[in-house]
């Protein structure tokens, strides 16, 4: 691919996002959201793997797209399609135009760290990712959602300065702050130590792993759908990306810290699994799911650092178990939530008795009511006439259960009914031949 | 006289020319003064232009006029030099534009421009100054011009405020007159050079440069608002805020930083400074300005006072810039210079835009302005995240540089200050941008002003919006040919001999 053109498309992936976030340049466009990602989808198509260097760009920064960076990317692109088209909040709300803002601003940040070739260009995406994410996080949200909103922007304001310690100490040996450069330089440097331990808890913060999952759980629980869906795919696997581009696996060996790391991995998933047991609530599930799963993580990120031949094994595995996180915790959530619209007592079993209407007739007015309480307005036309008949079938069942209450007295009496019946009918023929 | 011994003369002569014409224009002559604000703005900027051009290409620049019997004024351009003329050239026309709108309709106007254009004349003699007596007298001048502008509105806070600004500068200006008379009897020269010019002196008058040191920073300090000299520089922003940008962005505090820098570079000379040993408590006395003035910062409603003391904390990142010996942390320093400059003027613009059009002047009453003025709270936020240090702004270089600087130097602490530092300011930012952007606005503003569909008028709305790209642009652009970040490492290159 021309030189040109490649550069052109690797900065519109994150670029062009980033320029409709102004409110005034996406005025006209109907579905800004879903238009910012078509750059990510060329990229998508195009099979080669090709970068652009910018020496001009903060330090010297760059972009490239690889066979790792493909599959995250194309993960991003589903989950920020789905996630655009849950967004869209009622017409005519100052929040709406806000929330789209703050949604192309993560956006940017996410799909900017995953093409990022060096730390600094790494550490603006993922915080620009980061606060962007804050701003869906509470925006026209609730008390909770503001609540955990706070607790996200403190503990992310602590990862960027744990971050930034760590590129301080980067940057004290070496001015080429690529991945590969950065690892090489920082490896046998006397502050390895200190460089691992600001990463780790950096990213941990970032990613919301135990025991410093402050953020997590009130996040799931306070979270509108469209954010919840991002969720795993989005502050998580940038934050577990970030660990695995930034450490220096393959080139150390720390059996010390790796097995830390493997104990504090299993016991984030033992965690996971009790108090995700004892909390009880079906909506809490994606969230110890992901504490789960980053505590796998963990524990897999420990062998790599324990012995340097697993760590230069880990990468491409670890690509792909982030690809698979975000995913799986996005079809957990959206699964979740499609079962508490079809029927909410599967989330609170005890409070109602089963819904007695066939599968046919739930289905569709679950979906409507699972879209509503999205926020998506896509089809408002659509979504009215469906909520329109679904209500009718509502009042249609009323009559139904009322004859059908009937039917069932009816049923109780049809012996002594259809001797009567039976009676009135042997008079009628009796009356009619005399 | 040649163009390269006249360009010094013509730079200060830009705005000097036209602030003393515009004194005597009559108040309703609203045209001709603008004309002439923004034809002096333009040509210096012009004009200082060349002389970066210059400067790069080996040109040297300089005018030497005698004023006594081996004494004469110099005003040179140097690479260090041209950093502050052209930050204070570009911020004078962005700050011109923002004051012919700010001002509009009210009294006293040909004084106001008057005092305005001399207070920029003075900067650009104190950046130009070839040696330490030059510097004073611009330095004091300075002192003189900003004065009628602080009391501008005539209140008697105003009144006030301006009697403590002229205590806390005239003190400072004798301290560096004391400073400025003892070294020139030590030494029998004042001229500034690069790596300065006092090491070769005998090392019997050690204990006298340590104490002319002192005199010296102590009375720069003052206007750099240092820990404990910065009393003024709160009570100050009761000036307008066109004022308020001038004090804190392109001139007052600037020239104390800036007057400090040549005190140890040019004067003494970094490693000179070092030997004797007051560089590390010149670092000390910066890192406790810089969490002092966050921490107060954090606890103040009125915005303007808030921004006050963030500007006693940023202006100490470029002072200890200077006291970390080293390369690196002298490129953090002056970068910073510019930095902090541009990032405080859009702060103090916006700050302007809410007082002028809602009547906002506390964090408190920001609820929701996000929504009704969108376009100043997006400068302002990106101000703030400058501040900060969020990359890819502005401030995220210089913190950068300084980190590195101080690491490199071997004063790891510094690292800790920094990262203290950045933790205030999203304490004390941080819920200013919440506010404004997700609470939900009141059902009316103090004192709201009508400007049709627009959210303010034009010449508001447009400089804040300017200095929060150039904001974005230090920081993005950093490694770009003429960016500040690149001609501060071309004049570390020169002071370091590298």
């Amino acid at each position: 691919m021309n030189t040109t053109l490649s550069a052109i498309l690797l900065l519109s992936v994150p670029g062009y996002p980033l320029l409709l976030a102004f409110p005034a340049l996406r005025s006209r466009s109907p579905w800004p959201c879903h238009i910012a990602l078509l750059p990510a989808v060329i990229l998508l198509a195009v099979p080669a793997a090709f970068s652009v260097d910018l020496p001009w760009l903060l330090f010297g920064s760059g972009l490239a797209v690889g066979e790792r960076s493909r599959w995250l990317l194309a993960m991003a692109v589903v989950l920020w399609a789905a996630a655009a088209t849950l967004l869209r909040a009622p017409a005519n709300q100052p929040e709406s135009n806000h929330l789209t803002t703050f949604f192309l601003l993560t956006l940017a940040g996410s799909l900017g760290a995953i093409l990022a070739t060096d730390l600094v260009g790494f550490f603006t995406f993922s915080t620009l990712m980061g606060y962007g994410f804050y701003g869906l996080l509470v925006n026209g949200g609730e008390m909770a959602a503001q609540r955990a909103g706070r607790v996200y922007l403190a503990l992310l304001i602590l990862a960027d300065l744990a971050l930034f310690e760590a590129l301080l100490i980067v940057a004290a040996v070496t001015d080429d702050l690529s991945f590969g450069a950065a690892h090489q330089a920082v490896a046998p440097s006397a502050s390895l130590n200190l460089y691992l331990s600001m990463v780790l808890i950096g990213f941990a913060l970032k990613a919301g792993i135990w025991p410093l999952h402050f953020w997590l759980l009130p996040a799931f629980r306070s979270a509108r759908p469209a954010a919840a869906l991002l969720l795993g795919g989005v502050p998580i696997a940038t934050g577990l990306l970030g660990a695995v581009r930034w450490l220096p696996l393959g080139e150390i060996s720390s059996p010390g810290l790796g097995l830390a790391l493997q104990w504090l991995g299993v016991g984030a998933m033992l965690h996971a699994i009790v108090a995700g047991r004892m909390q009880g609530q079906l909506k809490m599930l994606p969230a110890y799911a992901a504490i789960f799963a980053t505590g796998l993580f963990i524990t897999a990120l420990g062998a790599g650092l324990a012995d340097s031949a697993a760590g230069s094994r880990y990468g491409d595995l670890a690509h792909l178990f982030i690809v698979s996180l975000g995913f799986g915790l996005a079809v957990l959530t959206v699964g979740i939530g499609w079962l508490a619209a079809r029927s909410p007592d599967a989330i609170a079993p005890a409070k109602r008795a089963g819904d007695p209407a066939p599968w046919f007739e739930r289905w569709p007015g679950a979906a409507v009511r699972w879209g509503a309480q999205m926020g998506s307005d896509t089809l408002p036309r659509l979504r009215g006439s469906w909520l329109a008949a679904a209500g009718r079938l509502w009042q249609i069942r009323a009559w139904q259960s009322a004859l059908d209450g009937g039917e069932r007295s009816l049923q109780r009496w049809a012996f002594a009914i259809t001797l009567l019946l039976l009676l009135g009918v042997a008079v009628a023929f009796i009356g009619a031949l005399s | 006289m040649s163009w390269d011994t006249g360009m010094p003369l013509l730079v200060l002569a830009s705005s000097l020319l036209p602030g003393l014409v515009i004194f005597f224009l009559p108040e309703e002559r609203v045209v001709t003064r603008t004309t002439l604000n923004l034809a002096g703005a333009t040509l210096k900027l012009a004009l200082v232009g060349v002389m970066i051009w210059g400067v790069l290409y080996g040109h040297h620049y300089e005018t030497r006029l005698p004023i006594l019997p081996g004494l004469d004024l110099v005003l040179r351009a140097d690479p260090l030099s041209i950093l502050f003329v052209a930050l204070s050239s570009i911020l004078w026309l962005v700050t011109t534009v923002y004051a012919i709108g700010y001002l509009e309709g009210s009294p006293n106007r040909s004084r106001f421009f008057g005092f305005f254009s001399l207070c920029v004349t003075a900067t650009v003699g104190v950046a130009l100054a070839g040696n330490l007596i030059t510097f004073l007298l611009f330095y004091e001048l300075l002192t003189l011009v900003t004065y009628p502008l602080i009391v501008h509105r005539g209140t008697e806070v105003a009144r006030r405020a301006g009697r403590t600004y002229l205590f806390y500068t005239i003190a400072g200006g004798t301290l560096l007159l004391l400073g400025t008379v003892w070294l020139y009897t030590l030494a029998g020269s004042l001229d500034f050079t690069a790596r300065g010019f006092l090491s070769g002196l005998d090392g019997a008058h050690h204990t006298a440069l340590v104490i002319i040191f002192v005199l010296l920073i102590g009375g720069l300090g003052v206007k750099a608002a240092l820990i404990p000299l910065h009393g003024w520089l709160p009570q100050a922003m009761v000036a307008p805020a066109p004022v308020s940008a001038l004090l804190h962005a392109v001139a007052v505090v600037k020239a104390g930083a800036f007057g400090i820098m040549r005190v140890v570079y040019d004067v003494y000379g970094i490693q000179f400074a070092a030997t004797l040993g007051v560089t590390l408590p010149l670092a000390i006395v910066a890192a406790v300005t810089i969490i002092y003035g966050s921490m107060r910062a954090l606890f103040q409603d009125d915005l303007k006072r808030r921004l006050a003391f963030s500007t006693v904390s940023q202006v100490a990142y470029i002072v200890l810039g200077i006291a970390i010996v080293g390369p690196v942390a002298t490129i953090g320093g002056l970068v910073h210079l510019v930095h902090q400059g541009v990032m405080k003027i859009t702060l103090f613009f916006c700050a302007g835009n809410l007082a002028e059009t809602l009547g906002i002047h506390k964090v408190s009453e920001m609820n929701g302005v996000g929504r009704r003025m969108p376009w100043t709270m997006a400068a302002f936020t990106i101000g703030t995240f400058g501040m900060i240090g969020a990359p890819p702004l502005a401030g995220f270089i210089s913190k950068w540089y300084l980190g590195v600087g101080a690491l490199d130097g071997g004063q790891g602490w510094v690292v800790f200050i920094l990262a203290g530092s950045s933790l205030l300011n999203a304490g004390y930012f941080l819920p200013i941008l919440y506010a404004a952007w997700f609470k939900a606005p009141p059902d009316s503003w103090p004192a709201e002003r009508s400007f049709g569909r627009r959210e303010t008028a034009w010449a508001l709305l447009a400089p804040p919006v300017v200095t929060a790209l150039l904001t974005l642009a230090a920081g993005l652009l950093a490694s770009a040919p003429f960016s500040p970040l690149q001609w501060a490492h071309f004049i570390t290159t020169l002071e370091y001999a590298l």
